[in-house]
């Protein structure tokens, strides 16, 4: 071949392999485009459409008059698409929103915000999260006014995921009971044991892909609706939590002790209207991280608190009296090889029945329930458990404590399980054991299970409604509680807890101190209770107070746990008119409230506390406020007031007024004494210095 | 007289109208890729890829059209060491001070302005080799020619590989077809198309003793085979053209089997994406959320185009970002998904009719220097084509190059520019040098 010839082949070839290589590509997308067509087709559908879950709304906790405790808000991340935001409009507005960004976050300075907004603008990001922290609506408002955000999602670049987060109106206020649920459904409390109300039922919908990485629901036939979660009504009182887990916190504090719980319930109804639990963290502050009233932590041997049971016992199965006499001794008994004592170092000696309770005398009260029971152990078990402290109560909330009671066909159980069962030992409760059983004696004897829950409603509509369910009708006879009742108002009378005594109600309760066992051994350190009720002739209340190991000398429960139980009680009884005894509400004002409209905070409270009057400010270091008056306290609003805009001044003292209003620059026409009634330039009108506003006062 | 001629009426005007097509069809499709319905961003925008596209457009024309067609056509031969030689240096200073971008340290950035040096490696390259092929008294049948050229081609393509970018590098395989052209033995691109194969069988069967064996075999036949024929149809048989050939057949089956034995090693230098973007090909499924996402969502874009697309501005799949590179590498996906197999075909048959064009002026050149740059002109536009549209229908690995004036970005658009314009200027003058 010469090489002309073979140079024309050789371009030929060259023709034929460009020739060939396009007709191969064409052939395989014959291959891609026609005959798979169908199949790519479906899947860029699959690609662009997509099942996904539309979340239903979760219900919202109330307290019992319809205070929100825990509710869904929208809560927004914010990212941004920098790539958006067309050259002058970024440039005009990069500098002001970073240093927006970084005034709002004050996690990283302007300069940071705008170099990262400016790298993933030049990478041509589309998409950078600004900050982790979410922001709330009113927040979100605010932001959608700032430069390069204002022109919006689409110019602006701006995105503001929505995240619905659970938020406590209350914050700290009764949080363990509240609860939380994440979401592998684990967590505690109401928002656990309800959940399945409380969440309702996502649904799906079919879901198309739009531009930006956003989707847009097709409503079709195949869209499922989200069932939206119910409400659930609580019997928790607000206020009530609020005295008592400020009140359990300062002596939780004072006495440096490792945890404690507080229950206060509604003799009648069962329900319970303060739940607090307190425990300690490493760093020594107090805050609410297990629900010890019902949770298996709580589960403990009560000890004295128990002693109450054991009297029962022993006046339903003899005819002893109060004033039966037991020799209690020198403060040391032996039973088999197992000392007792009392608190008291020289002994109680010989005294009655009812001084032995009063005085919680461990001696006397073991020592009579050996005589009268030793020779049938049993019979002693099955009147605790015809108590109902061997059963849970089947509460509401999820994770009760399952109470131990010793039976006499135990192994464990030996020659001395039955003096110190008496008194509280080798057995164990939670606090709301102890306490229904306190409540049944407050109630005469009939048992009622404790609610927290009393309905689950849709919007006003109820769905469910959890009435008061008895556990047990009587527990012993009207003799019996007679005598058991004299007593418990004894212990506070001249007893162990006479340090709560005071003469405008009557308390009834028994203080608890039992050894914590650490290691199976029984140390010195203590767990003190005090159970009750008040007013004691006629309970409107039970209630019981745990502190967990307390330290420093006065280790009792009358000197730990029975102030609390007092405090709360006080301020019950203050707020409530119902169990003033007639004389005394015909002294006092038939109006329970001062008039108080609003003012300055400070003030306010401070008038407020000291007429034992609870109140509670909605929003933080408020300076001027608004009365709201809720059932027997006092809500406190925020007074609206804005730069150059007139506020709303009516009702307030005309001092506050005065103060306010030239504070502003205007000049204050007025007459009279007392309120301001009305106002002459309505409230959110625009105003400028100089300008001048009649008041009308009166009384 | 010829030196009255004008550019304008030498020029070959069907290429420059091919050319603008394409460019032009190019600039559309990028919008399309990128094009938001709720946003509505205008053409001309210049924040986007299309608007940033047409100042690459626009610039190439006044910087690069013009001036190559101002400058005197004896200027590119006369000059082309010197480019080459500039190049080299700008190549070896990237490695040095250049800025690093999606892992390839390939880019110099002068303000504002991001140039990839690699980009114009190629027509450099082009004229280099063709300025020495061209030369008189070299002859392309001495050793000493080929080993030159290889040289050429070679330096260049190594400081590109040790930018990492590969896949420009695979680019210079295109040279290799100007030398077939240049006379170079079929063998070597039999050898070459060989190696490959028993590459991809090797790599698909994974058992090397079989491939090997095979091997042996097949070659034992064809020795026993041509033996057999030669003694029944020749009389005077020559036992030592025989015995050569023999030699030279085992030697071939034997250069097969290390080529098979090397597999592995070859393989494993290989970057661990670049091994998935080839296991890739002959399952696709192996991987569908790694190196398989790309390629089947470049498939589903193209696929759902179907016979006649969804039309322009409809398709979803590459708007949505489903796509990667959706303007740059994977452009063709647009194409395939908003114009369907009709659209696509279209496209393929301008680039076609266009290569056939380069060819053929190539052909008419009576200038050696100038005819073998236009080989090199097609050749390397041959291989982006090929390579580029091969890899988003899923027949060829993914290569990062970018579709000829069609993919966004300046830098290969200007380079693609500079390799025709100087073709079409030395065309335009192709009267007045005297043929060889």
């Amino acid at each position: 071949m010469n090489i002309k010839k073979s140079i024309v082949l050789r371009a030929r070839l060259a023709f034929l392999a460009v020739f060939l290589f396009s007709l191969a590509i064409v052939m395989k997308l014959i291959k891609v485009q026609v005959v798979d067509g169908e199949k790519w087709r479906k899947l860029a559908q699959e690609n662009i459409m997509q099942y996904r879950v539309v979340k239903a709304t979760r219900g919202n906790i109330y307290s019992d008059n319809g205070s929100l405790l825990a509710t869904s808000l929208p809560f927004y991340k914010i990212a941004m698409d920098p790539s958006r935001v067309e050259k002058e409009k970024y440039q005009k507005g990069i500098d002001s929103l970073s240093m927006l960004l970084s005034a709002y976050f004050k996690d990283r300075s302007a300069e940071d915000y705008k170099i990262r907004i400016n790298l993933a603008r030049s990478s041509n990001k589309r998409y950078i999260t600004l900050n982790k922290a979410m922001v709330d609506f009113q927040t979100k408002k605010m932001m959608e006014k700032w430069p390069i955000f204002r022109e919006g999602r689409n110019k602006g670049g701006v995105i503001f995921e929505k995240v619905e987060k659970r938020f406590r109106p209350f914050s700290y206020l009764a949080m363990r009971t509240i609860g939380f649920i994440n979401e592998d459904n684990q967590g505690v409390g109401l928002e656990k044991s309800f959940n399945e109300h409380l969440a309702g039922r996502d649904g799906e919908a079919l879901f198309r892909r739009i531009a930006g990485r956003e989707w847009m629901p097709i409503h079709d036939d195949s869209e499922i609706r989200p069932k939206q979660g119910v409400d659930i009504q609580t019997t928790i009182d607000i206020n009530l939590q609020d005295v008592a887990e400020s009140s359990l916190m300062r002596h939780l504090m004072e006495h440096d002790a490792d945890k404690g719980c507080v229950i206060l319930m509604e003799v009648a109804t069962g329900e319970i209207k303060a739940m607090a639990n307190l425990g300690k963290l490493p760093s020594g502050e107090y805050t609410e991280i297990y629900n010890y009233a019902v949770g298996n932590e709580g589960l403990t041997e009560p000890g004295s608190t128990f002693k109450l049971a054991s009297m029962i016992a022993l006046f339903e199965d003899s005819n002893m009296q109060l004033t039966d006499s037991v020799e209690t001794g020198r403060g040391t008994y032996e039973f088999y090889d197992k000392i007792m004592t009392d608190a008291k170092p020289e002994g109680y000696g010989k005294i009655t029945m009812q001084e032995a309770f009063e005085k919680s005398s461990n001696i006397g009260v073991s020592r009579k329930v050996y005589e009268h029971f030793h020779l049938n152990q049993q019979k002693f078990v099955d009147y605790i458990i015809s108590m109902g402290l061997a059963d849970r109560i089947d509460f509401q909330l999820k994770g009760e404590a399952i109470p131990y009671i010793k039976k006499t066909t135990d192994r464990s159980w030996s020659g001395i399980s039955l003096p110190w069962m008496s008194i509280g030992y080798e057995l164990k409760l939670a606090p709301i054991h102890t306490l229904t059983f306190y409540n049944g004696i407050a109630n005469n004897g009939k048992v009622i299970q404790p609610i927290i829950v009393k309905e689950i409603k849709m919007a006003d509509q109820t769905i469910e409604k959890f009435e008061t369910k008895v556990l047990r009708e009587k527990i012993c006879s009207d003799a019996t509680l007679s005598k058991v009742k004299k007593m418990l108002e004894g212990v506070v009378e001249r007893g162990t807890a006479k340090n709560i005594n005071n003469t405008i109600y009557k308390i009834a309760g028994k203080t608890g101190t039992a050894q914590r066992i650490i290691n199976k051994k029984y140390t010195q350190t203590y767990y003190t209770s005090f159970a009750g009720y008040f007013p004691a002739d006629n309970p409107k209340y039970s209630c019981i107070v745990v502190i967990d190991n307390p330290k420093g000398f006065k280790l009792y429960g009358s000197d730990v746990a029975a102030p609390v139980f007092k405090e709360i009680a006080d301020k019950i009884y203050a707020r409530d008119l119902d169990m003033h005894k007639p004389l005394l509400s015909a002294v006092g004002n038939q109006e329970a409230f001062p008039v108080i409209k609003g003012g300055f905070y400070e003030d306010l409270q401070f008038i407020c506390n000291e007429m034992s009057i609870s109140n509670h400010l909605k929003a933080e270091d408020e300076e001027w406020v608004r009365a709201n008056p809720v059932n027997r306290a006092i809500m406190w609003n925020k007074l609206e007031m804005k730069k150059d805009q007139m506020p709303d001044v009516t009702g307030l003292k005309l001092r506050d007024a005065l103060y306010i209003l030239e504070n502003m620059g205007l000049r204050v026409k007025c007459g009279g004494v007392g309120r301001v009634e009305s106002q002459s330039i309505p409230a959110g009108t625009i105003i400028s210095k100089g300008m001048q506003v009649n008041l009308i006062v009166s009384q | 007289m010829r030196e009255e001629d004008s550019i304008y009426r030498n020029v070959d005007w069907l290429t420059i109208m091919l050319y603008a097509l394409l460019v032009t069809a190019g600039w559309l499709n990028i919008y399309a890729a990128d094009y938001n319905p709720i946003a509505s961003q205008s053409i001309f925008n210049f924040d986007i890829n299309a608007g940033k596209q047409l100042v690459w457009i626009a610039t190439a024309l006044v910087l690069i059209i013009i001036p190559v067609f101002i400058l005197d056509y004896k200027f590119y031969s006369a000059f082309s060491y010197i480019i080459y030689g500039l190049i080299i240096f700008l190549l070896i200073a990237t490695i040095f001070f250049g800025t690093e971008v999606k892992g390839s340290k390939s880019w110099f950035e002068i303000g504002t302005l991001r140039l990839q040096p690699a980009e114009f490696s190629k027509f450099a390259t082009a004229l280099a080799l063709s300025a020495y092929l061209g030369q008189i008294n070299v002859k392309f049948e001495h050793l000493k020619t080929k080993l030159i050229a290889l040289a050429i081609i070679c330096l260049p393509a190594a400081l590109i590989r040790l930018q990492n970018e590969t896949g420009v590098m695979l680019v210079f395989a295109a040279f290799i077809l100007v030398l077939f052209r240049q006379g170079l033995s079929p063998w070597v691109l039999i050898l070459g198309f060989v190696s490959a194969t028993l590459f991809v069988v090797t790599l698909i069967l994974q058992d090397k003793i079989l491939i090997m064996q095979s091997l042996a075999i097949i070659g034992a036949i064809i020795i026993v085979t041509m033996v057999a024929f030669s003694l029944l149809r020749r009389k005077n048989i020559k036992i030592k053209k025989i015995l050569v050939r023999a030699g030279l057949i085992a030697g071939f089956c034997v250069a097969c089997m290390i080529v098979v034995f090397s597999v592995d090693m070859v393989y494993n230098k290989l970057e661990p994406h670049q091994q998935k973007r080839i296991m890739i090909l002959f399952n696709p499924e192996s991987d569908p959320k790694g190196a398989g996402y790309n390629i089947k969502q470049s498939k589903i874009a193209i696929g759902s185009g179907e016979f006649i697309g969804k039309g322009y501005l409809q398709g979803t799949q590459t708007k949505l970002k489903y796509v990667p590179e959706q303007s740059t590498d994977f452009i063709f996906c647009t194409v395939g998904e908003e114009h369907g197999w009709i659209g696509s075909s279209m496209l393929i048959l301008l680039y076609l009719f266009f290569m056939m064009r380069l060819i053929f002026l190539a052909e008419r050149q009576r200038d050696k220097f100038a005819k073998t740059y236009g080989y090199c002109v097609a050749c390397i536009i041959f291989i982006h084509f090929t390579i580029n549209i091969g890899m988003t229908i899923g027949i060829l690995p993914v290569v990062g190059i970018p579709l000829p004036f069609f993919s966004y970005g300046g830098s290969s658009l200007w380079s693609f520019t500079i390799l025709v314009f100087i073709f079409l200027k030395l065309d335009a003058h192709r009267r007045q040098v005297l043929g060889h």
